[in-house]
């Protein structure tokens, strides 16, 4: 009665059945959470990050198949991944399951709601949406001391970063995901963000989707001055695949040769680490605003 | 047929212009003519238009030409034998064979490169063949196999490789799962020029490997006991276009992922039209496959600039209703 009154007060009566424990998720689905749930279950190798980097190693019960950082997630139970099995979703008794936007699946999701298993879904299509995921988990298991610490800390890098490259000149980028057909990141995806972030012009900006198919004419039209392959313990694009790329020699970054690699396992994964992913982008751009110092080994 | 061809260089001529950029006929023309007089190509890769019509443009309108010929050539073929209008690489899961065996290399990596030459048409044609294989198995019972059956056959092997290919896309890591998926879809990426030579030399040869049998494709197309009759050892002349087919099939799959359709449509429309003649037909279904490829890439690239959509969308969309038209102006025309 007393959340109905207040609704009415603040003049916004649908809102009057959002609690601080309700959360609206990606897909704008509500749910409700009443209290930090002791078992949790991912199923995105982002999100596992993000959950351990809260301090909830005990709370996750179960990853994904590719959940490969930190160290301790490869020690948790695994759900696989595009098709997690049902049953043994429901066998790790999760208070909480949280997922891509990608595993909306309607019937599964209903099930899930049938068993009374809230699940939470998370869409990253901007660097900020990746911080507000992490604000949602820390209110979500009383962690919102964390998780703006951890916030605030990614976002002085990001600004000790951007303000490395934003008195340069920028730099016409092309990012291949994969090279037959080519895929690319477009707007609407937290890495065209990013790439901009690092100095670099996406020549992929006028592509209606976050991960388009990129004709070959439009990269010989907008002609990249650097190629990105990122690389990591899976690549996508192969050596061999990335010399293929060599044939293109009116493009400005194969005349001068500026292919480059950058590392992967960061970039790609929309969580904690997704700052250095940036670094990673900055140093493969913009190389001389780093040549003072020397590249980090990596491990 | 010189008509045929005529058009088909016309059209050629059309899909060289469309694209990101539009490159007028008289300047695509006088790009050749230079070429003619002793320009190099390096030479005219002075701008953008040059460039993207030597090396991407061309190249690409060529794959896309020479995989639809293939594809309805081997359409061609494969109903004259089984003597079923229904039966396309597509349908008698030669296609899903060729692309499980293409699956299979890229997750253990075995898509390397030798001399330009991938090994991956390599492993879709041992794909290939096992779907040939297993249908060759059940059309030479020595009882009497009603064609359907081997239809069914094709059908449930085509559901059995593509359930494999979604297992392997689904226990892939999700980065490359997303690349095989969108190759799965049928995609041509304008090759590197030794590669579509090395390409066209395989299909070049399929297509008159099958060239030479159309008169035993004719007589195989009135029944095998006629065919047995009149002196032709059937058993081996299947083989061998089964052999073909699969090779073709498989090169035309690792390169371009699955485009359906093609197989199945263009020797009916091209049949519908000019007969069952297979002298006819056959090289008649080749150059029709090829055109009909060549105008849905172009539409593939050109519709939504910067993106490209998926070219088996593209077939598979504009083959419907063509195939439509055809029937209809067929009955208006024997009205």
């Amino acid at each position: 009665m007393k959340r109905r009154q207040q609704g009415i007060l603040t003049g916004m009566p649908f809102m009057a059945n959002i609690t601080p424990r309700t959360f609206i998720d990606d897909a704008g689905r509500k749910l409700y959470v009443a209290k930090a749930p002791a078992r949790v279950v991912s199923l995105a190798p982002s999100i596992t990050e993000m959950l351990f980097a809260l301090g909830l190693d005990e709370q996750i019960v179960g990853v994904t198949d590719f959940c490969n950082f930190p160290v301790a997630a490869k020690a948790k139970a695994k759900v696989g991944y595009a098709n997690p099995n049902l049953e043994s979703l429901v066998a790790l008794r999760p208070e909480l399951i949280v997922a891509p936007r990608e595993f909306h699946r309607a019937n599964v999701l209903a099930k899930l709601e049938e068993l009374k298993i809230p699940v939470l879904l998370l869409e990253a299509t901007s660097v900020e949406s990746i911080f507000s995921h992490i604000h949602t988990l820390g209110r979500i298991f009383d962690r919102s001391t964390e998780a703006h610490a951890m916030t605030a800390a990614m976002r002085s890098r990001m600004a000790e970063l951007t303000a490395r490259t934003e008195h340069l000149a920028r730099v016409r980028v092309l990012y291949v995901i994969n090279s037959q057909p080519l895929i690319t990141v477009g707007p609407g995806s937290y890495i065209h963000q990013m790439i901009g972030l690092a100095g670099g012009l996406n020549i992929a900006a006028e592509a209606k989707a976050p991960y388009p198919r990129l004709t070959m004419e439009t990269v010989l039209k907008e002609d990249p001055e650097i190629l990105l392959f990122p690389r990591g313990s899976v690549e996508t694009v192969s050596r061999s695949e990335q010399e293929a790329w060599r044939r293109w020699t009116t493009v400005t970054a194969v005349r001068e040769s500026r292919l480059r690699e950058v590392s992967a396992d960061a970039l790609n994964r929309p969580g904690p680490r997704v700052m250095e992913g940036l670094e990673a982008l900055a140093r493969a751009i913009h190389p001389e605003a780093f040549a003072s110092e020397p590249v980090p080994v990596q491990p | 047929m010189t008509v045929l061809s005529l058009v088909a260089c016309l059209l050629a001529l059309v899909c060289l212009q469309l694209g990101t950029q539009y490159i007028g006929v008289g300047r695509i023309l006088g790009l050749f003519v230079s070429l003619l007089f002793g320009r190099s190509v390096d030479e005219q890769m002075v701008d953008t238009a040059g460039v993207i019509l030597f090396q991407v443009r061309l190249p690409r309108v060529a794959l896309g030409f020479l995989v639809g010929s293939c594809l309805a050539s081997v359409g061609v073929a494969l109903q004259a034998l089984l003597r079923n209008p229904l039966a396309d690489p597509y349908v008698l899961g030669v296609s899903s064979g060729a692309a499980l065996g293409v699956a299979v290399a890229v997750l253990f990596g075995i898509g390397t490169t030798v001399l330009a030459l991938s090994l991956l048409p390599v492993c879709g044609f041992v794909g290939g063949l096992v779907a040939l294989a297993v249908i060759y198995r059940m059309a030479t019972t020595h009882e009497r196999l009603p064609i359907h059956s081997v239809l069914l056959a094709g059908v449930i092997l085509n559901a059995m490789f593509s359930a494999l290919i979604m297992f392997i896309t689904s226990i892939m890591e999700p980065n490359r799962s997303f690349g095989m998926m969108a190759w799965l879809m049928g995609s041509l990426t304008a090759p590197a020029f030794p590669v579509l030579v090395a390409l066209s030399g395989y299909l070049l040869i399929g297509l008159v490997l099958l060239f030479k049998q159309v008169r035993v494709l004719n007589i195989l197309a009135l029944g095998e006991e006629p065919a047995r009759s009149l002196g032709i050892d059937t058993e081996r002349v299947k083989r061998f276009i089964f052999l073909v087919s699969a090779l073709m099939t498989g090169a035309v799959v690792s390169f371009s992922g699955m485009i359906g359709f093609i197989g199945m449509i263009v020797p009916h429309a091209v049949r519908l039209v000019l007969g069952a003649d297979h002298r006819l037909l056959l090289p008649a279904s080749a150059l029709v496959g090829g055109m009909f490829l060549m105008v849905a890439d172009t539409i593939a690239r050109s519709l939504f600039v910067p993106s490209e959509v998926p070219v088996g969308v593209i077939t598979a969309l504009a083959g419907g209703p063509f195939f439509v038209y055809v029937l209809v102006w067929r009955k208006d025309r024997l009205a």
